[in-house]
């Protein structure tokens, strides 16, 4: 689960936003794979299979997302980030993109994010997201294009 | 960075890192106490306590023995009460009537079920 816990995390934020509600979608979808185990062909690879169910515990939460909060964090667990000088400007940037993505129809954002932060092919990510894989093909296409002009004036005002 | 109106089917690194920063959280270990901490609440609400296995063996068990005891005391009073051989004797005048010493026989091929008592009685003395 250590293997996969990051993963599934960014994955529900993807979808989410939130990182909170990510967190609860993330816990959601491991409890369903720990239900599920035994449906699982392990013949194939578990990524993808772990990851269809954590985007879908994410999407079902979008749905009810006012239903029921997040349960927090225990504080004495949460480990420490990045200097507050260099968290700022990251912050910054991390942001934007945020921001970025959540203009993306959910889809198009959850591609993206499998595609170039989790590294899943195209093939992968249309049995994860149950399309076909030209629409992934033209979904992480036309997402990045937005991202990546976001990254490049980012870079051009020499942050 | 490669060219945005490039329809790559390659992973981009930089796109990909600048995201992964974006949507990371560092306590990925509290996460993961977290989840298990979740799972075993669950299992714990899934699982049937033993003592209620237990229990539900116990209930048929303590009829049974009830039952067991009430048969046992009414046979030891019909056997022991030696006052009650009249009445004994009674209940198994038609089977007794029927062919003298073979008493059992008439039990099993009488037309109508023999008393309880009967039946008893007349396997002790057939021993």
């Amino acid at each position: 689960m250590e293997r996969y816990a990051a993963q599934a995390r960014r994955v529900a934020r993807a979808v989410l936003g939130d990182p909170d509600d990510a967190d609860d979608a993330a816990q959601d979808g491991f409890l369903s794979a720990l239900v599920k185990l035994a449906q699982y062909d392990s013949r194939r690879p578990f990524g993808p299979w772990l990851m269809r169910i954590v985007a879908n515990a994410a999407t079902d939460r979008r749905r009810r997302r006012n239903v029921r909060r997040a349960e927090p964090l225990d504080p004495s667990l949460v480990g420490g980030g990045p200097r507050p000088d260099a968290a700022a400007v990251q912050s910054e940037l991390g942001d934007r993109l945020r921001a970025a993505l959540a203009e993306l129809p959910e889809r198009r954002r959850t591609a993206v994010v499998l595609f170039d932060v989790e590294g899943y092919s195209h093939a992968e990510i249309a049995g994860i997201l149950r399309i076909p894989e030209g629409t992934v093909r033209s979904e992480v296409f036309h997402g990045r294009r937005r991202l990546r002009a976001l990254l490049e004036d980012w870079k051009e005002q020499g942050k | 960075m490669k060219n945005p109106e490039t329809f790559d089917h390659r992973p981009d690194p930089e796109l990909g890192k600048a995201l992964r920063a974006a949507l990371e959280r560092s306590d990925t270990s509290a996460f993961v106490a977290r989840v298990m901490a979740s799972y075993d609440r669950a299992l714990e609400q899934a699982t049937v306590p033993t003592w209620e296995v237990l229990a539900s063996w116990f209930r048929p068990g303590v009829a049974a023995a009830i039952v067991a005891l009430i048969a046992g005391f009414l046979f030891g009073r019909v056997v022991l009460s030696g006052g009650d051989t009249a009445s004994i004797e009674m209940a198994m005048a038609p089977a007794e009537g029927s062919g003298g010493g073979g008493g059992l026989t008439a039990l099993v091929t009488a037309p109508d079920p023999p008393d309880a008592s009967v039946v008893f009685t007349s396997l002790v003395e057939s021993r």
